[in-house]
């Protein structure tokens, strides 16, 4: 330990020092002893104060560890997780895309046929109706008619079934959320653990105290297995997952549902 | 009772789900849907409002799926109501955890209009429900 200046020595030990020796020089056997014996205890005291110290650096230093490993897992693997988490956030929101484009250029092109044939149809059921139709041209509409009827009957049945499955693409906006909501969570994280780090490099060793929220281990699985673990990403441990319904409805068998 | 006139309760927190869902029973024949957004606002629903069908997403903030359904289990009145979990929840202890708790079936997102017809065609099937 470095020398401590005079002045300190001086009001630490001073007057218990000189009472000391004005006891030896008298041969004061008892108050020698007993100046001596409160020498003894001024030391101890502030041997406590180092010994607090300690403790508290140790503490600080225990705390900063596990904070320090959660940062490590955000940094080796939860980061990354996100990063895929996002890639595949892009993939659905691009199929979706892609299946809804697909699906309403399938069917404009149907809902133009019965728009054309209608419009071909009718010059001629005004004739009809204004009951100079030549017998030609009657016949002619019928034909076309008959063609209608059955046109449109597909036609209608492929645009509905089309804009029906454009409902269906849209649930991307329910998994996609769901995605996005746990990376929107680990940001929180990061940016408190980044936010603890500030503050330690601005306290310096043993100072400041960090917060930081490690939940307990069995208690944070019990939560999200209970919440949920949302959709599960390519690329991302979930543990074991089923691959579709199928494997949904076979596990069920399995347990008689 | 015949199944198209139904009650039924949607619980999603997604809104879009909830109006695919929705619209899905709709083309299905079932017309009478109600939407909650999660388990908190649908159990007291559940618990006043006579329905007979509950289809639940898993993962919701507030109150999960899965409690739902076993809160609705344990309530004397709901025990019996037929549980359709559609949700992205796919891990297989989930599935079974699921199964355990009670639920009539599982329907894993993204699905098909068809899968959800199957599985609600199956469920009226083993109550008995006439087409």
């Amino acid at each position: 330990m470095a020398a401590e200046r005079p002045s300190v020595l001086h009001e630490k030990y001073g007057d218990r020092f000189e009472a000391l020796a004005r006891a030896y020089a008298a041969g004061q056997e008892l108050e020698f002893e007993a100046e001596l014996d409160e020498l003894l205890r001024v030391r101890e005291r502030s041997l406590f104060v180092e010994i607090g110290r300690l403790s508290r650096d140790l503490n600080a230093a225990l705390e900063r560890f596990t904070f320090d490993s959660r940062i490590v897992d955000l940094a080796e693997k939860d980061v990354p997780d996100a990063r895929q988490r996002l890639a595949h956030v892009l993939t659905m929101t691009d199929e979706a895309a892609h299946r809804t484009m697909d699906l309403v250029e399938g069917a404009c092109p149907l809902a133009e046929r019965t728009r054309a044939s209608a419009a071909s149809i009718a010059p001629l059921w005004d004739e009809f109706r204004a009951r100079r139709i030549e017998v030609r041209d009657f016949r002619s509409m019928l034909d076309q008619i008959d063609r209608f009827l059955a046109d449109v009957q597909v036609d209608a049945e492929r645009i509905r079934s089309n804009l029906s499955e454009v409902l269906l693409a849209q649930g991307y906006q329910d998994l996609t959320g769901q995605i996005i909501r746990s990376v929107m969570h680990l940001v929180e994280e990061v940016e408190q653990a980044l936010g603890n780090l500030v503050r330690l490099s601005n306290t310096g060793e043993g100072g400041g105290s960090v917060v930081s929220h490690v939940p307990t281990d069995d208690a944070a699985t019990e939560d999200v297995s209970r919440r949920g673990y949302g959709p599960p990403v390519p690329g991302v441990a979930h543990g074991t997952v089923v691959t579709g319904q199928q494997d949904v409805d076979s596990l069920l068998s399995g347990l008689g549902l | 009772m015949s199944r198209e006139n139904t009650k039924f309760l949607v619980v999603d927190d997604f809104s879009t789900m909830r109006r695919i869902v929705k619209n899905l029973l709709h083309d299905l024949g079932y017309s009478n849907v109600t939407e909650a957004d999660d388990g908190k606002t649908a159990l007291p629903m559940l618990q006043s409002g006579n329905f007979e069908f509950l289809i639940t997403d898993w993962n919701m903030p507030g109150m999960p799926g899965i409690d739902l359904l076993r809160a609705v289990r344990a309530d004397a009145k709901l025990a019996k109501l037929p549980v359709l979990m559609l949700t992205a929840e796919a891990k297989r202890e989930q599935i079974v955890t699921a199964a355990q708790a009670g639920c009539n079936g599982y329907v894993i997102k993204p699905f098909t209009a068809v899968t959800l017809k199957e599985k609600l065609d199956k469920i009226f099937d083993a109550l008995g429900t006439p087409p």
